[in-house]
């Protein structure tokens, strides 16, 4: 009998009856085989190692980090209400103290999900790491500072966005660089908002980056920051399209290597992110995973068609990597010492977003109130193909007099008088309001 | 005519059954040869015994033998591959780890090697091992290795057995303990069989032998010579079907407690069946694959020691023996219900004494401790029910479907049964704010669970259209799946399998096949449909004989 150094809860919900369409990557069996193996492993029966039912995300928890258009029901199915509710009960293992740690091994996945919800993106339609966090700060006003380190193989730009202008947030994400793949962003220079300079971190990877350069970026880049930033809860959005053998990635990373990479990490929670090597990948990184967690030797966890000689990487992507992170945290040291306009002036930014999946184009301006007393209240217009233009308000945790004041403003006054909608989102008093003009 | 046996710990129980009606019943106390104990019990019950059509035997032989480790030594032949290192199951020092591995969908990657086996089974022989498990890991998704181990080895041992034909379940390290030990019970239960044959012979009984498995159906002497490890925790199946057998609203979601001596067990009849345990029973410790009735025992019985611990009455977990009132050493529960005026046997004076001493301890009236006794024995129960029901309610579900239907255990009576029921009764009745039936026959109601246990069985079926494989572990089928197989064929093709195979083992009866579990999924390869995975599970449910209608 094998017994866990840590207490490991795990969230099992392979949704086996939600899909894209029948033939897409995220379809109905995706987790079947991960559960074949981790069944005829034995995982579940490891002392310390405990499933869980899933739970329900409510209207309200999904509304804390998003402003759905038209609303909450019309941008989801209850697969991801049970996603993400998986992922809250997860925390709440954790942080009743009922688990030292926990996977929410859930889907549909949700890091490519923004603040507005116009659609789906990269098969999200809602951040389901994001439910969860705001729904631990609503209920554990203990946890200050949150860290989410992201090892999906596509930029998590859903989690970025959500979490650009909250200092109290560290998103760190590791990735394929974007210049060869979806979603295209997520580089250096992408650094947080000007009250959050530093709080979003993106470390770009040359395709083929194997166990080497993935481990090298947590131990030299990722764990020192950590250190510094000193998080009171620890996220990894445990994407596994990292591996060698995904269909819709370049990478190298093997089921050992995520093992380690989580050994060291040792993140309260696990939530599944991507991974569409269903029978190759998936079962034994989640073994794996599930192992590190539990602090039991996965060392002879491994694919059966495992080559580690013709994966290894190219001493110049190793050379590549460390110049990155040298670079990286250059960056992160001197990220008090940039220019950011005076307290009170509103800043903004204009883009424009697509939603792949279901084929939406968005224009969003966004305005923020630049703060040092709080995270700041900023506005977001947003408008959509799908002919939807609204008006979303943010009054952040710990809102001071002056950005309550901004933000109810706009929220009287919005600026324009075409809106569908006006959403509030006041967390200090967990209200969300929308109000249809 | 039906006779039904239940040999116990304590005592031997059995009744026989004449058209749907208990005709006899007798009690004998268990010796250290179980056949003796049988033999005497038949005595005990007077009956004429030519007319026996059925004997159903439930025993503690094959539990006892593993948890007290009186088998024999016994070697095993395992192929892993890469995952948790099997070194963590090694049950015996006589475990060979051999190459092989095959992976979650059945494709082998490793193959055997020929003389590491040889050369293991030569060292097991030459250590004088007369029994070997085979197992490898996904076996249950293609037994080539299992099947090629057995073939290297079989003429060299007088016992052997393989994973796959045990369970069709996926779990390496439960389906590594569930073969060891069939293999280490074989002989036990080979001998039993034997000498219970000729026993049940002498006595003029010419009769089908049937024996009651933990998952409360019987199986043929047959059946049980090959799988015998299915016989552990027969005992407390037989209690929930004995349960079952008397409870005349079954429909309605019952909590069946068989309140002994030493402990009590409970389990739960939901539509009038007894719930399973999801992944197997667990026996001295190991987890197994074995499909057992999910049944919890708690240290709380009629004889249950009564001591203090500070200033505070403790009743259980353990047993020193009868209660003081019956000449044993300690108060007990009964002692308490025999102060109370609830339990006429024994005497009462010495039970009396045996509870003052408590009550003077703590400067207490001794009617006032003695309910207190009844009643923490109680809550003992309670507890364990409410965790029980807990853990039941608390099973995971996979499909959005399943998270929008819940199906919440809420049991609505208690049926309760063994020697100290009908005394407990008030107080069931009145910690549970529920209604407590104690039937009739409630305290043989262990041999009549076994006497009308219907036929059981499990099997797994898996077709791979990609692969073009299409398996049975447990029936040992194994034949190319056609890509136009739709899960419709593969239902009708396994239901007609499962009832031949019941069929084989000498049930005439009808047989109800009922769906487990059943999935269809993609394979897809690049981005479109390669074939189908199906996956079906077909049980007959553990259930009493149609005859026994009378209730």
């Amino acid at each position: 009998m094998i017994t866990a150094k840590r207490k490991t809860g795990l969230i099992f919900f392979p949704a086996y009856d939600w899909e894209i369409s029948p033939t897409h990557p995220e379809r109905q069996e995706r987790l079947l085989y991960t559960q074949d193996q981790v069944m005829e492993e034995g995982v579940l029966d490891i002392e310390g190692i405990r499933e869980f039912k899933a739970g329900f995300a409510t209207e309200k928890d999904i509304s804390r980090p998003h402003f759905c258009v038209p609303d909450v029901d019309s941008r989801i199915t209850l697969s991801h209400n049970i996603s993400a509710g998986g992922c809250i009960e997860a925390a709440r293992l954790v942080l009743e103290g009922a688990v030292d740690n926990a996977f929410a091994l859930v889907r549909p996945p949700g890091h490519h999900a923004m603040r507005v919800v116009q659609g789906a993106r990269g098969f999200c339609n809602i951040n389901i790491e994001a439910v969860m966090i705001e729904w631990v700060r609503k209920n554990y006003p203990r946890i200050k500072k949150i860290a989410v380190i992201d090892t999906d193989c596509h930029h998590g730009d859903g989690t970025q966005d959500v979490y650009w202008h909250d200092p109290n947030v560290l998103y760190i994400s590791l990735h394929q660089d974007g210049r060869t793949l979806y979603p295209g962003s997520g580089f250096p220079e992408e650094f947080g908002g000007p009250n959050a300079l530093g709080k979003t971190l993106n470390v770009p990877l040359p395709p083929r980056t194997s166990d080497e350069g993935m481990l090298y970026v947590i131990e030299h880049f990722v764990m020192p920051v950590l250190k510094e930033f000193g998080p009171d809860l620890v996220i990894n959005s445990a994407g596994q399209d990292n591996h060698y053998s995904d269909p819709i990635t370049n990478m190298a990373f093997t089921a050992g290597g995520y093992a380690r990479l989580n050994e060291i990490l040792s993140p309260h929670i696990c939530v599944l992110e991507g991974g569409y090597s269903i029978e190759a990948a998936l079962p034994y990184v989640n073994t794996g995973i599930i192992l590190a967690l539990a602090g039991v030797d996965y060392s002879y966890v491994r694919e059966p068609d495992l080559n580690p000689m013709r994966i290894k990487e190219d001493p110049r992507i190793i050379e590549y990597i460390k110049g990155l992170v040298d670079r990286l945290l250059e960056m992160w040291r001197a990220r008090d010492s940039y220019e950011v306009p005076e307290e009170g002036v509103l800043s903004e930014r204009s883009r424009s977003l697509f939603y792949d999946t279901d084929g939406i184009s968005e224009n969003q301006k966004e305005v923020i109130r630049v703060c040092r007393q709080c995270p700041g209240a900023f506005k977001i217009d947003s408008f959509a193909t799908t002919g939807y233009r609204i008006a979303g308000i943010h009054l952040p945790w710990g809102a001071c007099p002056a950005c309550r004041e901004q933000g109810l403003k706009w929220f009287e006054k919005p600026g324009r008088e075409n809106y569908y909608a006006v959403y509030l989102q006041d967390m200090d008093r967990d209200e969300y309001t929308v109000k249809l003009t | 005519m039906i006779l039904g046996i239940d040999v116990g710990g304590t005592h031997t129980d059995a009744v026989c059954i004449d058209r749907g009606k208990v005709i006899a019943g007798a009690k004998a106390l268990t010796g250290p040869d179980l056949v003796q104990s049988i033999h005497e019990v038949i005595d005990a019950l007077d009956i004429e015994y030519t007319d026996i059509r059925r004997t159903i035997l439930s025993t503690t032989l094959s539990t006892n033998s593993i948890i007290e480790k009186t088998f024999e030594p016994t070697g095993m032949i395992v192929s892993a591959g890469p995952g948790i290192h099997p070194s963590n199951y090694f049950l015996t020092g006589d475990f060979h780890l051999v190459a092989g591995a095959i992976d979650h969908r059945g494709r082998e990657y490793i193959p055997l090697k020929r003389d590491e086996i040889l050369g293991a089974a030569r060292e097991l022989k030459a250590k004088g091992i007369r029994g070997v498990g085979i197992v490898s890991k996904f076996s249950v998704r293609n037994p080539v290795h299992e099947a090629g181990i057995f073939s290297l080895i079989e003429k060299d041992f007088e016992h052997v057995s393989s994973g796959h034909s045990l369970s069709g379940h996926l779990n390496f390290p439960r389906r590594i303990h569930t073969t060891y030990f069939n293999t280490a019970v074989m002989p036990v239960q080979r001998r039993f069989v034997h000498s219970v044959s000729r026993a049940l012979n002498e006595l003029g009984i010419r009769s089908q032998l049937l024996f009651l498995k933990a998952d409360g159906g019987t199986y043929s002497e047959s059946a049980a010579d090959k799988c015998p490890v299915e016989t552990i925790l027969s005992g407390p199946a037989a209690s929930m079907m004995g349960g079952l057998a008397l409870c005349s609203d079954p429909g309605t979601t019952t909590l069946v407690m068989d309140i002994g001596g030493t402990t009590t067990d409970i389990g739960v009849l939901i539509g009038g069946v007894p719930i399973l345990e999801p992944k197997g029973v667990s026996i001295g410790g190991s987890k197994t694959l074995v499909r057992g009735l999910k049944v919890v025992s708690v240290g709380a019985g009629g004889d249950s020691c009564v001591s203090l611990k500070g200033r505070e009455i403790v009743v259980g977990p353990n047993r020193q023996g009868p209660p003081a009132c019956l000449g044993g050493p300690s108060p007990t529960p009964m002692d308490a219900l025999s102060v109370l005026g609830s339990f006429p046997k024994g005497d009462k004076d010495k039970a009396c004494n045996a509870v003052k001493e408590i009550a003077l301890a703590l400067g207490r009236d001794i009617r006032d401790v003695s309910k207190e006794i009844v009643a923490l024995m109680i809550s003992n129960i309670k507890e364990s029910a409410r965790e029980f029901l807990d853990e039941v309610n608390r099973y995971p579900v996979y499909t959005i479907y399943e998270m929008l239907h819940p199906e919440f255990v809420e049991p609505k009576q208690i049926m309760a049964i063994g020697g100290p029921a009908a005394l407990l009764q008030p107080y069931l009745e009145d910690a549970f704010r529920m209604k407590c039936i104690v039937p009739e026959h409630a305290t043989v109601a262990n041999a009549l669970g076994a006497a009308l246990a219907r036929t059981t069985t499990q099997i797994t079926l898996m077709a791979d259209t990609q692969l073009g494989k299409l398996i049975c572990p447990e029936l040992g089928i194994e034949e190319d799946a056609s890509s136009s197989l739709t899960m419709e064929r593969l239902k009708s093709k396994g239901i007609d399998a499962l009832k031949k195979h019941i069929a084989s083992q000498g049930f005439s009866g009808h047989i109800e096949v009922s769906v487990l579990e059943e999935q269809t999924f993609n394979i897809v390869r690049g981005f479109s449909s390669a074939g189908k995975n199906f996956r079906l599970k077909l049980q007959t449910k553990p259930g009493i004989l149609d005859e026994w209608s009378v209730r």
